[in-house]
């Protein structure tokens, strides 16, 4: 089980809000919520404003993004904004 | 004697001096700690954007976009200058004022009109003495900028780039090689220097929405975030000068202070020999 995470971080200019592993991960886009699994193909995605949540084994982590853009490469998920806070 | 209580007052204010220095340096080491976090904690965020975009942006595909597009002519440059709000930082505010003085020279020697915009009351007071008109001045900028700033200074700017305003934004900021180097450096800010080499594989994203709309919304965040590193250098690189040249006064002050002590002692001893010679004098006299 352990294998199957995804490591992601959460970075804003000033500073790297949030680093770690994730089950599952859900994000505003600009056109609606992505969730993204461990596998997901290579994206590059706009984010909107919303909750951004980081799930890893039941227990979740919420962030409010607002801009931005997500990326997944390699089971790697990589959220840069200039507005985002860990709520 | 008059000699022994003029040396007096001379070490006693040598000696306030020296604590005032010994302390603005503790308070720079302290700030300067902090700053330096900063840089390091802004450089994650600067290596994934830039990363990004050198992976995205094809560079034959330039010209599609405002930001990187390469004028034909360079008429109008917006040059942005970072100082200091105080001094007593050795030849920091100084050394970011002749580096921009350089680069303002050299663009009106080409012909190039040239916008001011200075932050910091070193630098604006420098440049209102010489009678330069500046097109914006701030002085709210402090020990620790924010991406708010940084937005705040170069969005107007980038504006009006992209409305073909200006031609060019440079930017004269403070490099952070280390608590002892900061020189001033100059930065082309827009059009965008290619961020960084397609490096390694093209990977094939899944782009939502186009790659032409996302490179759209991140060259922008790419600019506001190359000033707000600078931002943060200047800020690190002002405590770093700043402790060097208080670090370097109060050692003066010490070195002063050991003269200081020993001409007085002399000076406290010669009066000493002659009180008792002129007793002895005295004495002799009178038998």
């Amino acid at each position: 089980m352990a294998a199957k995470r995804m490591s992601v971080a959460v970075i804003s200019p000033e500073r790297t809000i949030f680093e770690g592993e994730a089950d599952l991960v859900v994000a505003p886009a600009w056109d609606g919520e992505v969730g993204i699994l461990r596998g997901h193909a290579p994206m590059m995605v706009l984010l909107g404003s919303g909750d951004l949540r980081v799930r890893l084994e039941g227990q979740e982590q919420r962030f409010y993004v607002s801009g931005g853009f997500l990326q997944v490469i390699d089971d790697v998920v990589t959220v840069l904004s200039e507005r985002t806070e860990a709520v | 004697m008059a000699k022994v209580r003029e040396i007096r007052r001379r070490i006693r204010s040598i000696e306030n001096t020296r604590q005032i220095t010994r302390t603005m340096e503790m308070v720079a080491t302290s700030k300067l700690k902090r700053a330096t976090d900063r840089v390091y904690a802004a450089r994650p965020y600067a290596e994934r954007l830039a990363e990004v975009i050198g992976r995205l942006v094809d560079p034959e595909l330039r010209d599609r976009y405002a930001l990187l597009r390469q004028p034909a002519e360079v008429r109008r440059a917006a040059v942005l200058v970072l100082t200091a709000n105080r001094g007593l930082a050795g030849a920091f505010n100084a050394n970011l004022i002749r580096e921009a003085r350089g680069l303002i020279d050299r663009l009106r020697k080409d012909g190039v009109e040239v916008d001011l915009h200075v932050v910091g009351k070193k630098g604006i007071s420098y440049f209102k003495y010489r009678q330069e008109r500046l097109a914006s001045e701030r002085t709210d900028i402090g020990d620790r900028p924010t991406a708010a700033d940084a937005a705040s200074l170069i969005d107007p700017l980038m504006a009006a780039y992209e409305r073909g305003e200006l031609d060019a934004v440079y930017l004269v900021y403070a490099q952070f090689r280390s608590a002892l180097s900061t020189p001033p450096a100059r930065m082309r800010v827009l059009p965008i220097e290619s961020p960084a080499q397609r490096e390694g594989a093209a990977v094939s994203y899944i782009l939502s929405p186009s790659a032409d709309e996302i490179i759209g919304s991140l060259l922008p965040l790419y600019v506001r975030n190359s000033v707000y590193r600078a931002l943060v250098e200047t800020a690190a690189a002002e405590q770093g000068a700043r402790r060097t040249a208080m670090k370097n006064a109060s050692d003066n002050a010490g070195e002063m202070l050991e003269y200081l002590r020993r001409t007085y002692n002399r000076a406290r001893q010669a009066q000493i020999t002659q009180e008792i010679a002129e007793i002895v004098g005295g004495a002799a006299a009178l038998e």
